[in-house]
Order: C-alpha cells, then sequence, then structure tokens
C-alpha cells in the first residue's frame, strides 16, 4: 500500500478518487447503472442526454450560487430572478432585432444588475446575505405579478428558441452553453486572482480584507455572476418551455443550494469546486427522474425528494470540523 | 518527596499519522508546587497538556491520579478530578456575558434553572482573583485580548481547582496583569494547588517555579529543581546548544526623511497623535495592553476610519482610505491574533502566502500554479518554514504560523511594515529570527512600526519607542533613553505621579 501512495502520481490519483466531486459523480453513475437494470429505456442514450439537458438549467444556476457559496454568502433571489429573466425577455424584444440577440444581452443585463444590487445590500449596508436576497426574491415576485399578472407570456425569439430546441451535432445547444459557463466558470475560479480571493473571502474574510483584497468590488462581483448566470437559466428555461409564466423559476432555489452542497462545497465557504456542483445538478435531475418512474402522487414525490437528498448528504459526507 | 503527585504521566507516548510527538515522557505535578513545562514550538507541550487533561490518549504509558493509573482520561473525568486548564488558544464565547463564560458547563442550578445569582456571586469571586473589574454583564467579545485571557483563567478558578495547567497565560497581558497573576499563582500554591506553568519568558519561569520539565522534539531533556539553574542554562536544554543572544546587535540605521508623518491623528481609541516614522528605524509602541496602539496601527493601515489634520505616507499626502491603497502606498500589517486575523487556516500555506499578490493582480490575469510554487518555495526557504506547502495552514505550529504571517508580504517589497505583538506565543528560535529580519528590514532602509507587549523586546530592538496610555502617545523615548522601567513608568503614568509628589 505504502509504495503505492507514497509515490507523487499515486498520491495525485489517491487524491483525485478520495475527492467529492469524484465521489459525486460515482453516485450518479451508480445510480444509471442501478436504474437502467430496473427499469427499460432508462439507461437509453436518449433519455441520458434528455436528463443532462434538464441539469444544464440546475447547473447554470448553481453556478453563480456556487460562487456565492463559496465566498460565504448564499443567494436566495435565484428562483425569482430566473423567473424574471423567462419573463421580462418577450417584453424586451425589438423590430430591430430579427436575431434576437439584443434582446437576451438586455435580459442578463437586467438580472446581473439584480445581483449586483443584492451585493450592494450585502457589502455596503451589511445586510445578512440571506434577508438581502429573500428581500429581493420577495420584492421581484411582486413586481412579476404587476407586470405579468397571471397569464403566460409567449417569446418570439430566434435565438432563444435556438438555445431550447436546436441539436447541433447531436447534442442540444443548451448542454453545449452548459460546457462553455462550465469551462469559463472554472478557469475563473481556480485559475485567476478573482477566484483566489473569493476563497479568502469565504474562508476568512477579515484575515482577507487585511491582506488588501477589496471586499465590497468582489461582493458585487460574485452577486453579480449569480444574477447572470440565473437570468441565463431564465433564457434557456424559456427556450426549452416555449412559454414562460410567473413561478417557472421556482423548482430552482432548493435545485442549486442542494447541487452545491451534494458537489462537496462547503455551506460555511471558503472551500469547494464547481467541478462537484456538475455532477450534483446531474445527481438532483436523476432522483427526480427517478420519483416520477416510481409513478407516486405528488404529494408523495416531494417527501421522496426531499428525503433522497438527505440521505445523499449523510451518505456522501457532511461538513467536516474545521480547525 | 513521598507524598503522591496529584496528577503523573508516566512514560507517556503519542504520534498523529506516525509521527512520533511524544517519546517516554514522564511528568509528576506535586501539590504546592509551580512546575514550569518549557520547550520550543513543537517540542509537544501542547500534546502533553492534552494528555494530562484527558484531551487525547496516549498511545502507551500512563496518566495517574492521585498516585492511582486511569485506564480512560476523559474531560469529564479531569474536571472532577479537579484539574482545570487555561488554554493557549482562547476558548471563549464572544456573543455571552463574562459571568456566563466563566460559568459555562457548570452553572449553579436552582429547581433545574440557572441560578444567576449565585452564577454572579462565584464568578463575581474569581473576577476578584484575577483583578476582573469590568461588569460581570459585559459580553466578552468587547474586552481586549489581555482581558480575556483573564477571563479564561477566572474560568478556571471558578472551578476551585486542584491542578491548575497555565499554557502561555502572560503572552498577551500587561505589566500589571502579570503581576496579579503571579500573586495569584503563589496564593495558590501556599493553598496546596499543583501548577503547570508553561511560558516562553524565562525570567517569569525563573521568578515563579520551583521545578522544571524541559521538552526538545517530543522527548523530556530535564526535570529538576529549578534551584541552582539559570536562564541560559535553561535555553540551553531547550534548544540544544549555546544560545547566544536573543537579541541582534543594534545597530542605528534610521535617516532623517520620515516614511510616515501625521498630525492630529485620530482612530478608534487615539486621538490628537503626533508621529513620524522615519525610514529606516524600528520604531516601537508600547504600553499597558487596550489602551488604543492596535488602533494607532489599523487607522494608518486604512482598515479602520481615521482623521488627520495633515499627513504624509511614503511621499504621497492624505491617509489611505482603505486597505488595498495603503498596499498600494507600500504599507503591510501583520495582525496579532493570526488565526483569526492574519491567516486563512483552512487554505494550503502556498496559497496564504499568494494572498496578497492575488488581492493585487488584475483580477482576469491567468495564474501559473508553476511560479507560485517556486515563489512559495523561495519564501519558505528564506524563512526556513519546513515541509509540504499544500498542507493547510492549521497543520503548522504558532511560530511558522507567524512566519507565513510575515512571509505573504515579503515579495511586495514593503516600505513600512506595521507589526502587531508578532512574537506573542512564538519560541525563542523563531523569535529571534524575526527579531534579526526586522533589523535587516530597518538596515535596507525600510521603516518598521513594532507594536509589542513584550517589554524587553521594545528595549532591544527599537530605535525609538512610543509609550500610549488613554488614546495618547504620551512619551516618546529615545534610544538613549529607552529601558524596562522607563517604558513601564510611562505606561501607567508613574512618572506624573512623581512630578506631582
Amino acid at each position: 500500500m505504502t509504495a503505492w501512495t507514497d509515490s507523487a502520481g499515486g498520491r495525485r490519483a489517491r487524491a483525485i478518487l478520495t475527492s467529492r466531486p469524484f465521489l459525486t459523480l460515482a453516485i450518479v453513475v451508480a445510480v444509471w447503472i442501478a436504474a437502467s437494470f430496473a427499469s427499460r429505456g432508462f439507461g437509453a442514450y436518449g433519455h441520458l442526454r434528455y436528463l443532462v439537458e434538464l441539469g444544464a438549467v440546475i447547473g447554470l444556476v448553481a453556478a453563480g450560487q456556487t460562487f456565492v457559496v463559496i465566498a460565504g454568502g448564499i443567494d436566495l433571489s435565484v428562483a425569482a430572478i430566473v423567473t424574471v429573466s423567462a419573463i421580462s425577455l418577450p417584453l424586451l424584444s425589438w423590430q430591430a432585432d430579427p436575431t434576437g440577440l439584443a434582446s437576451v444581452l438586455a435580459v442578463l443585463a437586467l438580472t446581473t444588475a439584480i445581483g449586483v444590487i443584492n451585493g450592494l445590500g450585502v457589502a455596503l449596508l451589511r445586510v445578512h446575505p440571506m434577508i438581502m436576497t429573500l428581500a429581493m426574491a420577495t420584492f421581484l415576485q411582486g413586481l412579476l405579478i404587476i407586470i405579468a399578472g397571471g397569464s403566460a407570456v409567449t417569446a418570439e425569439n430566434l435565438l432563444v428558441h435556438w438555445l431550447g430546441n436546436a441539436r447541433p451535432a447531436g447534442i442540444p445547444a443548451g448542454i453545449l452553453l452548459w460546457i462553455a459557463v462550465s469551462v469559463l466558470v472554472l478557469t475563473l475560479m481556480h485559475a485567476t486572482p478573482f477566484g483566489a480571493r473569493i476563497f479568502a473571502m469565504g474562508a476568512n474574510p477579515l484575515a482577507a480584507s487585511l491582506s488588501g483584497v477589496p471586499i465590497t468590488s468582489t461582493t458585487l462581483a460574485v452577486y453579480g455572476i449569480s444574477g447572470f448566470t440565473a437570468g441565463l437559466a431564465g433564457v434557456l428555461v424559456l427556450g426549452m418551455n416555449g412559454q414562460g409564466y410567473v413561478g417557472i423559476g421556482d423548482p430552482y432555489l432548493l435545485a442549486s443550494i442542494a447541487a452545491v452542497v451534494l458537489g462537496g462545497t462547503s455551506i460555511l465557504g471558503g472551500l469547494g469546486t464547481y467541478a462537484g456542483t456538475i455532477p450534483g445538478a446531474i445527481l438532483l435531475v436523476t432522483i427526480t427522474a427517478l420519483i416520477t418512474v416510481v409513478n407516486a402522487s405528488p404529494g408523495w414525490r416531494s417527501i421522496l425528494f426531499g428525503s433522497l437528498i438527505l440521505g445523499l448528504l449523510l451518505l456522501s459526507g457532511r461538513e467536516r470540523a474545521r480547525r | 518527596m513521598t507524598t503522591a503527585p496529584l496528577l503523573a504521566a508516566r512514560g507517556v507516548s503519542k504520534a498523529f499519522f506516525g509521527n512520533p510527538v511524544l517519546r517516554d515522557v514522564s511528568i509528576a505535578l506535586q501539590p504546592g508546587r509551580v512546575h514550569a513545562l518549557l520547550g520550543e514550538n513543537g517540542a509537544g507541550k501542547s500534546t502533553l497538556i492534552n494528555l494530562l487533561s484527558g484531551a487525547l490518549r496516549p498511545d502507551s504509558g500512563t496518566i495517574e491520579v492521585d498516585g492511582r493509573a486511569v485506564a480512560r482520561m476523559t474531560p469529564a473525568l479531569a474536571r472532577q478530578a479537579g484539574i482545570a486548564v487555561v488554554q493557549q488558544e482562547l476558548s471563549l464565547t464572544a456573543s455571552l456575558s463574562i459571568a456566563e463564560n466563566i460559568g459555562i458547563g457548570a452553572y449553579p442550578k436552582r429547581f433545574g434553572l440557572v441560578d444567576y445569582k449565585e452564577l454572579a456571586a462565584r464568578a463575581k469571586a474569581a473576577c476578584k482573583l484575577v483583578g476582573l473589574d469590568e461588569p460581570l454583564s459585559t459580553p466578552v467579545g468587547n474586552l481586549s485580548l489581555g482581558r480575556r485571557q483573564m477571563v479564561e483563567i477566572a474560568k478556571a478558578l471558578y472551578r476551585r481547582p486542584r491542578v491548575l495547567i497555565l499554557d502561555e497565560p502572560t503572552s498577551s497581558l500587561s505589566a500589571t496583569e502579570t503581576k496579579i497573576l503571579t500573586d495569584l499563582l503563589g496564593r495558590l500554591r501556599g493553598e496546596g494547588v499543583a501548577i503547570l506553568y508553561i511560558s516562553h519568558r524565562l525570567n517569569e519561569v525563573m521568578a515563579l517555579c520551583q521545578h522544571v520539565t524541559v521538552l526538545k522534539d517530543g522527548t523530556r531533556t530535564a526535570d529538576r529543581s529549578l534551584e541552582g539553574t539559570d536562564a541560559t542554562g535553561l535555553v540551553r536544554l531547550m534548544v540544544g546548544r549555546d544560545p547566544g543572544d536573543l537579541f541582534p546587535k543594534w545597530q542605528p540605521s534610521a535617516s532623517p526623511g520620515a516614511a510616515i508623518s501625521v498630525r492630529g491623528f485620530s482612530a478608534g481609541l487615539m486621538h490628537d497623535v503626533e508621529l513620524d516614522i522615519r525610514t529606516g528605524e524600528v520604531l516601537g509602541i508600547g504600553g499597558l495592553v487596550g489602551q488604543g496602539q492596535e488602533d494607532l496601527l489599523l487607522g494608518l493601515y486604512g482598515a479602520i476610519p481615521a482623521r488627520t489634520a495633515s499627513a504624509t505616507v511614503n511621499g504621497v499626502s492624505g491617509l489611505p482610505g482603505n486597505v488595498p491603497k495603503a498596499n498600494a502606498l507600500g504599507l503591510a500589517y501583520v495582525p496579532a491574533d493570526r488565526k483569526r486575523e492574519g491567516l486563512h487556516l483552512i487554505h494550503p500555506i502556498i496559497t496564504n502566502m499568494m494572498l496578497p499578490a492575488f488581492a493585487r493582480l488584475p483580477s482576469l490575469k491567468l495564474r501559473s500554479r508553476k511560479a507560485e510554487g517556486e515563489k512559495g518555495r523561495g519564501l519558505a526557504a528564506q524563512l526556513s518554514i519546513k515541509g509540504d506547502l499544500q498542507r493547510p495552514a492549521q497543520a503548522l505550529s504558532g511560530g511558522n504560523q507567524q512566519k507565513v504571517a510575515l512571509a505573504k508580504w515579503m515579495p511586495h517589497d514593503p516600505l513600512v511594515l506595521l507589526l502587531n505583538d508578532p512574537t506573542r506565543g512564538v519560541d525563542v528560535e523563531t523569535k529571534r529570527e524575526i527579531y534579526l529580519m526586522l533589523r535587516a528590514f530597518a538596515a535596507a532602509g525600510k521603516a518598521v512600526v513594532l507594536l509589542s507587549s513584550d517589554t524587553p523586546e521594545l528595549v532591544h530592538l527599537c530605535d525609538r519607542v512610543a509609550v500610549v496610555r488613554e488614546g495618547r502617545v504620551v512619551r516618546m523615548l529615545e534610544r538613549a533613553a529607552l529601558s524596562e522601567e522607563a517604558i513601564v513608568s510611562a505606561a501607567m503614568g508613574a512618572e506624573r505621579r512623581k512630578v506631582a509628589a
């Protein structure tokens, strides 16, 4: 045993094999294999591809959430921002915009601004992130009801439609978008000074500030990113659904936080990676699909979903004691 | 001695992850004796305390209470046996009051509810012993580090211990508080309490203790009466070689140029400060703990709001409004509480070293892990920080953590180094290294501001010492006038009384 673990390569291999992202991935694969034996069609390529496509929406929302949680905060307004994005896109359309790109950019600018306002409240007014983002969510929900009322809105936007339905080279555009965002997020998180500041801020804000980390601007950026990725998820969900309505983003609040935590990111901040959130998001849609297969009533589905998330968290290791 | 020791360890060994930390160590605490435990950081002192107090279990060897071996020592058993430990890392809860902190876990009960009246009475008695006169309902978070240490000691006394273990109790105490503690220990000793005393301050040990056990690299190198031993002899036992001088030879390197110059400066507790910090000098900041010295440093550093009539910092007029601006002006700050303010304990050592660089580099510039690794290894070699730099910083001993807290600023070549008690809880060898570094820094034409609670350090290392009392710089002692007596009397306002009389 020692000969293997002592070599540098062996140590690295062991570090990867025992890491939380890998563990989460292993659980996903195990569940997929078990489920395809239990239920015909579950393991079909088309079905698995569909699961990953659904996971893309959670994965996008959870990308921003991962940043916020690592920085020591939490964003409870992501669901409302997804809805804002899906509903305001049809409202922000111009004749002189045949591809729909301009309105998508306008919506993303809007949701990013909402995130930055969250950041302002947290960094400058020193409102607790939970209160600030929850208040923001409530505010946005009220605004949406006034603007959209109870009716669903339909988007006639080429780009949005393409994102939700096109399959270049057989791969859904939503998955491609998720891959692109994942590469960007992982680079930003682990290969730039900005990413290092976020980890430092989450682990010990006082020490980070005394080391010269600009706390205010970093906080604004982190919540801004969360607003941006939630907005992107809203655009994708609108494309996949064809219609936007109040409440379309609701499932993504718990899902985004669960994906982050299932992926091994510390809810206390300072430790974690988006590489864990990605399998975390896929694991969540897989569970949802399994519960649908079981054919339970909606009440029992929710109960099963909640219990399974708790069980998985216990299984994949709780927060280890710090210091 | 024929009486059975109140608490003893017989031939205990302990290893962590295969690394032996203690090897076949014995120690016996006799009633009515102050027993010193000496050793450098990482020698195994804390582990031995943890074995004695049941926080850890030995791999081999036994722990004895009243001469009888205890099969499974636990913290609960230790408490029952009257063993109280004052930890080096304070274990207080900031949001609870002094009384609640003191009584925690042993609240007096009445009809199943906490009897606050009784608690207040007993906590008050314990506070009186250590000279704590703050209202008992004050949240501990509002107290200075030194006062918190006194609460910690009061907490141990509240339990009426038969064995009292003190792990570096004086490292954050002022001279007055140290005096109170010394008198108290003398009294407890007279009452037959067995005391184990750990300190890096040898003169304290010489004055207070009767017996000494010295640890070096996990083995016991001495266990003898302190009678007829001198401080040099003790250092030799700890380090394993002749000590030489702790302080580097002082040579003037100050130049007339001012690195920082402030008039009418106010920040936090400090007000109306006029101060010139010259390039090439080590300026000491002395005084009793908690008189506002820390606010002076933090105000200059832009970490807390400050006002001035006029200020010049490295040729730029005005104070830096925030920490990034201060860093850009060439200021660096090393905090006193390295665990809370200085380091990111859960992050790798190398990340800690690189953090000021990350704070200043363009946000989106790609990092090079290879270049970071090289820079980190260079810094580690320069400051003799040993071991894998990928380990979390909490794996390091206190002295090495302090070196990391210093090392992280080195690549930026700061013009002014603001240090808040950099040698607190640091072993002799590391102290010497830090002193050498500070003098070398001043010799290179930089300015060093050294806030310290260790008076000899101020006397031997500094070009000038500003003594702070009640938020003002009451005295500026030049090199020729520097002595421990001068600093202490200025700090306590003794000279004013002398004039009045």
